[in-house]
């Protein structure tokens, strides 16, 4: 990448000699932009390349690239339409999805980050409960779901209920390594000047581990958006996922890929998203 | 005042009982500067920690002021080898949170008020803003030791604190360290663990040269009495420094030259 820019850099200060470093930084960058911007289009250019060649391979079964994009275009365009229960624009059952996601995303939290302060500051909590962590966690979130139903008796809830499950692993397991590798220097700090247990917390202990529980919480919505889609396949109503299934039981593969590329581009876009705030947090030492 | 009374300082380990120190006696006056010397492994930080609260010993006990010490408190500032300053809060911030933690019954006021006198005295109230990370080794040490006065502490315990800086700062934050003294009347008694033969004489009053360990004990108690303010460069061509500097290299160092012997050794090979 560095490299890049000085080639840039070297290359257009023959170009346009006389011009302020400054003008010159900003043109390589950017022409770095642009090269890193041709190679993504490039990547994307060989995967729509193979589709159309298997769809061509296989008579169309699977459609091709452009029947697919015609889609894609019809959802996009008119996103928020309601006709009925059955008939929802692609924007309602994005956002209602996205709803989802967050409500058990944050009780989840809510949960996961005290509990993760706990065991990993306690050695007594850290060998009661995490053997109950390391037993729950292989658990596929949907194994959950009939237990959401009894609970909840909504399909809608028990949605709700196995993302709150799923978010809470690794928000919690993160938690609990950064305050377990909180270095005995900042807790010598503490024990010397006579911190309160609270000045301790806020002080100490959280700053230090506010980027680990920022790492957990990016870890959790990933897996929660994976689930999402899962788990609305089986309550079915409203969602993207039930979108999926929908489409499938319609025939209507275009639709199916259209809007796993509308599923990929949000997760991307949640990833950032924490990536941005993980970044925003993390301090340096 | 600090009062070490027959202490011995042993760890579990699970290769079975660790004795890092024992048989330690040691008694120091108010105002007085002390160096505990020694080898890496001497358990003297240990002896440190024992007087800071942060380690109980196993037999014997540490009283300061005619009280046992219980643990850690705010009548004992301590400067730890790493600065141990918090990475996320600014300068001043790190002195705040130790003087609001040490010091409960003043008034917000009277502590933002501290706080800018013990910045002003090692002169980093410019720099108050900034965060340890944009500071240099030096300035840490001096931010943690301004920390270490600000509480207004009866003892101030530093553990190897110039240990990693290099040799010119190292010589400024002695200055530095002495001026604090000065300005706070000589009152408070500094016990300085340190492996620096020239930092320990120009600084201290009397050095605790120790044995190796494990099970370490006390070897000599050396009294410098070269007067006080100490001029860094005169101080080296006084008799008496070289006496003491002699006395220490003999005790803490076996072998001073390197034999011909291994030499023409070297050379053959």
């Amino acid at each position: 990448m560095r490299r890049t820019i000085a080639l840039t850099l070297s290359s257009t200060r023959d170009l346009f000699s006389g011009s302020n470093e400054a003008g010159l930084m900003i043109l390589a960058k950017i022409i770095t932009l642009g090269k890193g911007l041709l190679f993504n289009v490039l990547g994307f250019g060989v995967l729509v390349g193979i589709w159309y060649i298997v769809s061509l391979i296989t008579k169309e079964a699977l459609p091709t690239p452009v029947a697919t994009f015609s889609v894609f275009w019809e959802l996009v365009k008119d996103p928020f339409y309601d006709y009925g229960p059955n008939d929802k624009g692609i924007g309602l059952q994005l956002g209602s999805s996205i709803v989802r996601v967050f409500s058990g995303f944050l009780l989840g939290a809510m949960i996961a980050i005290p509990m993760g302060l706990l065991i990993g500051a306690s050695s007594f909590c850290k060998k009661m409960f995490y053997p109950i962590v390391q037993v729950l966690k292989p658990v596929s979130p949907l194994a959950w779901f009939p237990i959401g139903l009894v609970a909840f008796e909504s399909a809608s809830k028990a949605t709700i209920f196995i993302i709150f499950i799923t978010s809470l692993w690794p928000t919690l397991i993160n938690t609990a390594f950064g305050v377990a590798s909180l270095p005995s220097d900042h807790k010598n700090v503490a024990k010397a000047f006579g911190f309160s247990r609270w000045k301790y917390l806020t002080k100490v202990l959280l700053p230090y581990s506010f980027p680990h529980i920022i790492t957990g919480l990016r870890l959790s919505i990933g897996v929660a958006w994976l689930v999402i889609v899962a788990g609305e396949m089986l309550s079915g109503g409203i969602g993207i996922g039930f979108f999926v299934w929908d489409s499938w039981n319609a025939l209507s593969l275009e639709k199916v890929i259209s809007a796993i590329l509308i599923i990929g581009i949000v997760g991307l876009i949640l990833d950032k998203g924490f990536s941005w705030l993980e970044k925003k947090v993390t301090y340096e030492a | 005042m600090i009062s070490i009374q027959n202490i011995e300082i042993a760890f579990n380990t699970p290769k079975g009982k660790f004795v890092a120190v024992k048989d330690i006696n040691l008694e120091i006056k108010k105002g007085e500067i002390v160096s505990i010397i020694g080898h890496s492994g001497c358990g003297k930080s240990t002896i440190l920690n024992a007087v800071s609260g942060m380690v109980f010993p196993t037999k014997g006990k540490v009283l300061l002021n005619n009280k046992e010490v219980k643990g850690p408190g705010p009548d004992r500032g301590i400067v730890f080898q790493n600065y141990s300053l918090l990475p996320w809060l600014n300068v001043e911030e790190n002195i705040y949170q130790a003087v609001d933690a040490a010091l409960p019954s003043k008034t917000k006021t009277d502590k933002r008020d501290l706080v800018e006198k013990y910045l002003r005295m090692v002169n980093l109230w410019d720099h108050r803003e900034k965060h340890p990370k944009q500071i240099s080794g030096g300035m840490k040490q001096r931010t943690a030791i301004a920390r270490a006065f600000a509480i207004d502490p009866d003892v101030l315990l530093l553990d190897e604190p110039f240990g990693a800086l290099d040799a010119l700062t190292k010589g400024s934050l002695h200055i530095e360290l002495l001026k604090m003294w000065n300005l706070t009347q000589r009152s408070k008694t500094i016990v300085m663990v340190t492996h620096d033969i020239e930092e320990a004489i120009f600084l201290s009053d009397r050095i605790v040269v120790m044995n190796n360990g494990p099970a370490a004990t006390i070897r000599e108690i050396e009294e410098v009495h070269l007067p006080r303010p100490r001029n860094k460069k005169e101080i080296v061509n006084l008799e008496e420094y070289k006496i003491i500097r002699e006395r220490l290299l003999n005790l803490l160092m076996d072998k001073v030259e390197i034999d011909e012997e291994d030499f023409y050794k070297e050379k053959a090979a």
